[in-house]
């Protein structure tokens, strides 16, 4: 792909909702990395941690205060470019989210409800 | 033919679940203030809703994306969170303002601390939700609401004079800062931008899709149209009754006078009934609105459907809304100036909202062959005119008239 | 990236307006002016014809008692918040007194007659009476309303 169509790529893929192989919403993409030259896009970046970059200085300070410092694994999750299955109005991966370490927030495990008995 | 009842089904519910506290309010004030001068305000704003739930319903049908997708994809993370922000500051008013305006109906009905109310209401709703199917939510409130045709039956009783109520309907505008209040404020409370991303990420719940883009226009046409029809009646009664004796409504009891006038306690049990309903499934639509854009615009799972084994997330978001509407319902502040002021705040919000929707409408890239064509065009864009300049005129006009106190 | 401008113009004129929005609010904070006085009576005026409405259902048994009572109650009250906050305050133009005094007296009439309504929200004979006198009261109101603007300079 040439530059341009690259940058065309990341402008329609940035802030778009990411669904894992099973269609469940983990996220979207906050940020994308480009390596080499010419630029070719090898991750998609998801996680609040990435929030400060997207904003203006004077309030990337307080949002770095809310989410936290980019602690990748955490509150910064890297997806391999390898890892999209298609582009729709959704970004659809090849796997299931725990596989890729998505879809933390919303794990059921994690919620109390998750581990009410009759769920 | 089931297909013909499902759609009248739900253009029915949309008329019932049209009006709500800032309608009751900001109509029945115009109403007495400005006897039917008002009235081309409400048709106005009306299909102004209908343009706006009938391309947000086409987008989320057609692309899949309900409205906080379209502002987060279209204006970026920055300008979207602005959008987010102000939305969302305006959705806990207004479920404030609902959470008291059923307190409000529940203590006249039954003689019982307001406050009170506020919580066992909140608590009713998450009851109603948790129990009944989402399809079958709306329609419990929707066909509630239509009660309140008692209205347009009020207004034939009271038998006004027509032609003052026709000439009602040709746009004037007089200089007074006050009927400009009004007039924005009367468009804004028709549309209020949380029963369109309610509709919106409604559409997308159901699994809409371009087999139900027909659908789609009839409820924005018919459902809303219609449900204009209660708003014009509001105006009228209220006209008819209050504006001779001078009297300005300040409680949202008065709303129901005229249809106690008219057919005694039947009519007041009628309109009280209605109100309650309305604003019951008023309170639903925009704490839901307040959790679908939240999770829309940072990619959580979303959706009643999901439930909150999968959206956990989405599900506490939506509580933690209701609990703060009842702790702003509670703060002891009248639940009418809360509705004055999520009304206009919305109307100054609207344009962030309203302009992504309009512009991926109209984008083929997104919509194929069902982008907007010139009539949705045209509406569209003109809409957007209005909806900017009473955006930039309504806080000046709210400081200027006091709170619409004159 | 083409939010950074427009957030820049955004910021700038948010800023001039919340400066505009202080001006307006804070000219004459604190006396009652002639126009607030007006203003007050008026809405007094507005809360006799709301009791008498109330009353007239009460009147002609076309009501339900809990309704004639809460609402009897909420204007009862909003009745009483406006005397004391017309009783407090100090005039901006000393002529007004007469006004504000007898804007006092109304207010508390309008409350003593909503009062009534309150604790017989089912009695006819007493909606009836209730209704009149507001009537009376709501003229008064009026009244003084015509004065005070007869005063405006």
């Amino acid at each position: 792909m040439k530059g341009e169509g690259e940058i065309y790529v990341v402008h329609r893929l940035l802030d778009e909702q990411i669904c894992d192989s099973e269609g469940r919403r983990v996220g979207r993409v906050d940020d994308i990395e480009l390596r080499g030259s010419p630029p070719r896009i090898t991750a998609l970046l998801v996680g609040e941690g990435l929030y400060p970059r997207r904003l203006p200085r004077w309030a990337a300070r307080i949002a770095r205060r809310i989410s936290g410092p980019e602690t990748w694994g955490s509150n910064a999750l890297r997806i391999p470019w390898e890892e999209v299955d298609e582009l729709t109005s959704t970004v659809k991966l090849r796997k299931k989210a725990e596989d890729l370490g998505l879809g933390m927030g919303d794990d059921p495990r994690r919620w109390i409800v998750g581990r009410l008995p009759w769920n | 033919m089931k297909v013909i009842l499902k759609i009248a089904l739900g253009i029915i519910a949309a008329i019932g679940g049209f009006l709500d506290i800032g309608d009751l309010v900001f109509n029945t004030q115009a109403g007495a203030l400005f006897r039917y001068d008002l009235l081309w305000a409400v048709v106005l704003g009306t299909i102004g809703i209908a343009v706006y739930a009938e391309m947000s319903g086409r987008v989320a049908a057609v692309s899949g994306r309900p409205v906080f997708d379209v502002i987060r994809m279209r204006m970026g993370f920055g300008l979207g969170l602005v959008a987010l922000i102000a939305s969302t500051a305006v959705n806990l008013l207004t479920v404030a303002a609902e959470l008291g305006g059923i307190a409000i109906v529940l203590e006249l009905l039954l003689d019982a601390p307001y406050s009170m109310f506020v919580v066992t209401g909140a608590i009713a709703l998450v009851a109603i939700v948790a129990l009944l199917p989402f399809g079958g939510i709306e329609r419990f409130f929707g066909y509630g609401g239509l009660v309140l045709f008692v209205v347009v039956a009020t207004v034939f009783h009271q038998n006004p004079d027509w032609g003052a109520v026709a000439h009602g309907f040709v746009p004037s505008l007089d200089s007074s800062t006050l009927y400009l209040y009004f007039v924005v404020g009367v468009f804004a409370a028709a549309l209020m931008p949380y029963e369109v991303h309610f509709y919106s990420s409604g559409a997308i719940e159901e699994g809409w899709s371009e087999e139900n883009l027909k659908e789609n226009r009839l409820n924005a046409i018919l459902g809303y149209g219609i449900g204009g029809v209660l708003s014009v009646a509001l105006v009228i009664v209220s006209g008819y009754l209050f504006h001779p004796i001078g009297v300005e409504p300040s409680d949202l009891g008065t709303v129901a006078l005229p249809m106690q006038g008219a057919f005694g306690e039947t009519g007041l049990l009628l309109a009280l009934g209605g109100i309650l309903f309305c604003v019951g499934g008023a309170a639903i639509d925009s704490s839901f609105a307040a959790s679908y854009n939240l999770a829309q615009f940072l990619g959580w799972e979303w959706g009643r459907y999901k439930g909150p084994r999968k959206a956990p997330r989405f599900t506490a978001s939506w509580l933690v809304f209701l609990l703060l509407g009842i702790a702003i319902a509670q703060s002891g502040i009248n639940p009418v100036e809360i509705t004055e002021y999520s009304v206009v705040f919305s109307v100054v919000a609207l344009p962030l909202t309203y302009l992504p929707v309009l512009l991926i409408a109209g984008d083929r890239s997104f919509m194929s062959e069902y982008a907007n064509g010139r009539i949705a065009a045209t509406l569209g864009w003109l809409y957007f005119a209005v909806i900017v300049v009473l955006s930039l005129a309504a806080i000046p006009l709210l400081l200027a008239t006091n709170g619409g106190g004159g | 990236m083409s939010g950074t401008g427009r957030k820049r113009v955004r910021s700038s004129a948010l800023g001039l307006f919340l400066a505009a929005a202080l001006l307006l609010t804070s000219a004459g904070c604190g006396d009652l002016s002639n126009d607030e006085l007006n203003r007050g009576v008026e809405s007094l005026s507005a809360l006799a014809g709301q009791g008498q409405l109330v009353a007239n259902g009460v009147a002609r048994d076309a009501t339900k008692a809990t309704y004639a009572r809460v609402m009897a109650r909420t204007l009862g009250e909003t009745a009483d918040h406006e005397a004391e906050k017309l009783a407090d305050a100090t005039l901006e133009e000393a002529e007004t007194e007469d006004q504000r005094h007898a804007a006092v007296a109304v207010a508390a009439e309008i409350s003593a007659l909503l009062s009534e309504l309150q604790t017989f929200p089912g009695d006819e004979h007493h909606g009836e009476l209730v209704e009149k006198h507001l009537a009376e009261a709501q003229e008064k109101a009026d009244a003084i309303v015509a004065q005070l603007s007869g005063d405006a300079p």
